[in-house]
């Protein structure tokens, strides 16, 4: 048989928001799901529809509902009703006392799957605590072990953890849809971001039950091999990541570089004596790479089987020919009205050979699907809508028509171009100018 | 007995490192029933440290025992004809097999998607590759820095003037572990209405892009370009001030404290008032906020938060709803009173490690919750139950195989 995607026929609530939840949503979408995002029109946030607000969004379907409104959370229980899936992440107990809580909602559908997602998880005595994936980095101690060796803990994720959480949530509720396909049985899924992250440190818990150890800063260092770590190459921020992780290699990197006399050192010449002088072997290294095109060197490394890869910035892996023959980037279409145009977003990581996933509409504007949802999947008449919309239940937001955006980068994009405090490290390098055609996507 | 979220489900699992043997203990924790099929010589990673005591011995691996934990053990060769008959015979029955073998390695036994989807259709096949089964990098090889480095992480983690910076532990295969377990587990819900299973081709490069998509999406919407931030960090003296993570009495802990939205004045501006009263020092706050400049309030805050315990700040920010973090050790982890409630940790018995301390949950299902029935195989624990039990091999059969080096 054939279906157009792995989710088809499967209708998802989205009563999310930030940046986890909201990535796990559009994976569904991709995946075929129907996934309705409700929005509080009323709400300050539902007007901020920049750049990464597109690419967080797409594939949904658009509706509104004010819960504070009359009539609001009928409503919310209506279509809960006619779903498969709800997900929410607000903070914990606030969708009980909106009297919209996993108990209330089986009462109008009985196989319901409900997936909470927090920082703390439902119960527990942080579970009131605000959870955000970039502090949650610290929290669950991955910075720790993250940082040079001559400072201490670093924080290096964007939006560390709210990725994990976000694959976390497409996992759990795939389980919990084979699940109730098998026994025909829903359930309330309590998925705390902090508990997630936590989860990644498996081995160093249990070497720190074992023996004792409490984690270290490891810059890019290999417990056990060296060398590892990054060397600078010809040009400015241009860097080679080399791993090294068995004698072979070594013996293949020693060929590379012309055997070089320091290199045959008997302090080099086992796996240990490697990793404990790797600060002398790390400078003899630097001293080779820098003579080296970064890209030139990952190919002639990686033909003699050793790990290596360049070191890009946004601009290069978006132009990299593997990328681009894998077909990671994919193209989205918006409105005319939306003034966004033609923008390559990033795919996933998998590629399925009977079901492909792939983006299936962009961003929908505040309420845009309120007639298809309410009207034609509830039954709601032409005045029932009326009255809801005169109650400021449900509002339709349509874009006002604006000049094209992101042409160039120039200021007076902010709202645009502002990918938001939390969601991301870094600081502006340059501006490509002609990134449109470089990625294929030219007016 | 509560059935699992994969009771009725069987997987074949040849990974070995960390992202399969992670995505295949998702499987196996909430019910599948994961039998790891391991070269004779054993699963490479029983040689990975650290160790049980530090005691360098094929069952102490920790990294093995974490991440094998409620799966069975077989010993298999694949490299004879023997062997690859024998996992035809585990397929035939299975829903799910993951490897992550190098692409084409596979199909060259005889063993691709192709020829094993004709034992059995409903076979659902997971391959986790460094860069995938097509393009031109497809053989190039990696690890986990390679991932973070071609993934575009580290180009922005780290100090703006010194090398990029990875992560201290292995998050990449982690990463790539959870997209395998869901990819595999779409696939295998997909089977009901698709009526057969179908191939998954991952690329674990491509898990580091997917995760930190925003620079990417930043520089498709604007051409703009992101590199490591010249913000500086603990032990840095150039300014801090709400952003790094800077020295606690105890420990350290992240400065930034973004206040809770209902303080969050319209015109920005950070209310330093309420700030300097959760510290317990009110008589700061007109100081900090009549000083726009980071390195001088530094002045003024890092001294005074050197001198809280972490938790005790970490607590009193968080208990007022502002956003805090603690950089927590692997020991603060273990005696967490949260993770505790939560009945995180529990306890198994290993044949040779004898009993540890084993972190657990990861998410709660109340209808179908996670469980720890089995520690980590010993190499080859399963072979008679399942050679001879389940694949019906005779005892002779099985000492015969044996001497062949089939198992």
């Amino acid at each position: 048989m054939q279906i157009d995607g792995m989710l088809s026929g499967v209708r998802v609530l989205d009563s999310t928001t930030n940046v986890a939840m909201p990535t796990a949503m559009h994976i569904l979408a991709d995946m075929g799901a129907e996934v309705i995002k409700i929005e509080g029109h009323t709400r300050e946030e539902s007007s901020n529809r920049d750049g990464p607000f597109q690419f967080l969004q797409h594939g949904k379907l658009g509706v509104t509902i004010n819960l504070r409104g009359d009539g609001g959370l009928d409503l919310f229980k209506d279509l809960a009703k006619v779903s498969d899936v709800l997900v929410e992440n607000n903070r914990a107990g606030t969708f009980q006392r909106l009297g919209l809580g996993y108990e209330e909602l089986i009462k109008v559908n009985p196989t319901l799957i409900m997936l909470s997602n927090t920082g703390f998880g439902q119960t527990g005595p942080w579970k009131r605590y605000t959870g955000i994936g970039s502090f949650l980095e610290l929290t669950t101690g991955v910075s720790n072990q993250t940082g040079y060796m001559d400072q201490g803990p670093r924080q290096v994720g964007g939006a560390w953890i709210d990725i994990h959480a976000a694959w976390m949530t497409v996992f759990s509720i795939l389980a919990a849809l084979n699940f109730r396909a098998e026994t025909g049985k829903g359930q309330h899924i309590d998925l705390g971001m902090y508990q997630v992250g936590v989860t990644t440190l498996g081995v160093e818990l249990l070497d720190f039950f074992s023996n004792g150890r409490n984690g270290t800063r490891m810059a890019n260092r290999h417990p056990y091999h060296a060398p590892h770590g990054v060397y600078p190459c010809i040009g400015d921020d241009k860097w080679i990541a080399i791993a090294v992780e068995s004698s072979e290699q070594w013996d293949s990197l020693k060929g590379i570089m012309g055997d070089p006399e320091w290199a045959n050192n008997s302090e080099f010449s086992s796996r240990s004596g490697r990793h404990q002088n790797q600060d002398k072997l790390d400078g003899n290294l630097k001293a080779w790479t820098i003579n080296y095109d970064a890209y030139e060197l990952m190919h002639l490394l990686q033909n003699s089987g050793i790990p290596a890869s360049i070191v890009p910035n946004s601009a290069e892996i978006m132009v990299d020919p593997h990328m681009k023959a894998r077909g990671f980037y994919e193209k989205m279409e918006h409105s005319p009205e939306s003034g966004f145009g033609a923008r390559m977003f990033v795919g996933r990581p998998w590629k399925a050979s009977k079901t492909p996933s792939y983006f299936r509409r962009p961003t929908p504007y505040l309420g845009e699907h309120n007639d298809a949802i309410f009207g034609e999947l509830l039954g709601l008449s032409k005045k029932e809508l009326g009255d809801l919309e005169s109650a400021n239940v449900i509002a339709e937001v349509p874009p006002k028509p604006k000049e094209k955006k992101g042409k160039t980068a120039a200021g007076g994009l902010q709202n645009l171009n502002n990918p938001g405090p939390s969601l991301e490290n870094g600081t502006l390098a340059y501006i490509d100018a002609d990134y449109q055609k470089r990625l294929g996507v030219e007016e | 007995m509560i059935p699992g979220l994969f009771s009725n489900i069987r997987v074949i699992d040849l990974t070995t490192d960390v992202a399969g043997p992670f995505a295949t203990k998702l499987f196996a924790d909430y019910g599948a029933d994961v039998i790891k099929v391991e070269p004779i010589s054993g699963d490479i990673s029983r040689q990975m440290g650290p160790f049980h005591q530090d005691d360098p011995h094929p069952e102490k691996s920790l990294s093995f025992l974490f991440l094998n934990c409620n799966k069975r053990g077989v010993t298999l060769n694949l490299e004879t004809n023997l062997g690859q008959k024998i996992l035809r015979e585990l397929i035939k029955d299975a829903d799910l097999l993951i490897e992550n073998n190098p692409p084409g390695y596979m199909e060259k036994l005889g063993l691709g998607y192709s020829d094993l989807e004709k034992i059995n259709s409903n076979l659902v096949m997971t391959s986790i590759t460094p860069f995938g089964q097509t393009g031109p990098y497809k053989d190039f090889s990696g690890n986990d820095l390679i991932y973070y480095a071609f993934g575009g992480q580290m180009y922005i983690s780290g100090a703006y003037d010194r090398e990029p910076l990875k992560h201290g532990t292995p998050q990449s295969l982690y990463l790539g572990g959870m997209v395998a377990a869901y990819s595999t587990a779409g696939a295998l819900f997909a089977r009901r209405a698709l009526g057969s299973g179908q191939y998954i081709d991952l690329s674990l490069s491509e898990v580091m892009a997917a995760d930190q998509f925003q620079t990417i999406v930043r520089y498709g919407f604007s051409g703009e370009v992101t590199r490591r931030s010249p913000k500086s960090d603990a032990g840095d003296p150039k300014g801090t001030t709400f952003n790094g993570i800077v020295p606690a009495k105890d420990g350290y802990i992240r400065l930034s404290a973004s206040p809770p939205n209902r303080l969050y004045p319209r015109s920005g501006g950070t209310p330093w008032k309420e700030y300097a009263d959760i510290l317990g020092k009110p008589e700061l706050g007109e100081q900090l906020e009549n000083n726009n400049n980071t390195a001088d309030r530094d002045k003024i805050l890092l001294p005074v938060i050197s001198d809280i315990p972490k938790f005790e700040y970490f607590h009193n920010l968080m208990t007022k709803d502002w956003n805090a973090a603690v950089v927590q050790t692997p020991e603060d982890l273990s005696t967490c009173p949260h993770l505790e409630e939560r009945n995180y940790f529990t306890e198994i018995e290993h044949p040779v490690v004898g009993k540890i301390r084993f972190p657990g949950e990861i998410i709660k299902f109340p209808e179908s919750p996670w469980d720890l029935r089995l520690p980590a195989p010993l190499l080859g624990q399963h072979n008679s139950v399942v050679y001879g039990e389940e694949l019906g091999y005779s005892e002779k059969d099985i000492v015969q195989l044996k001497q062949m080096g089939s198992i």
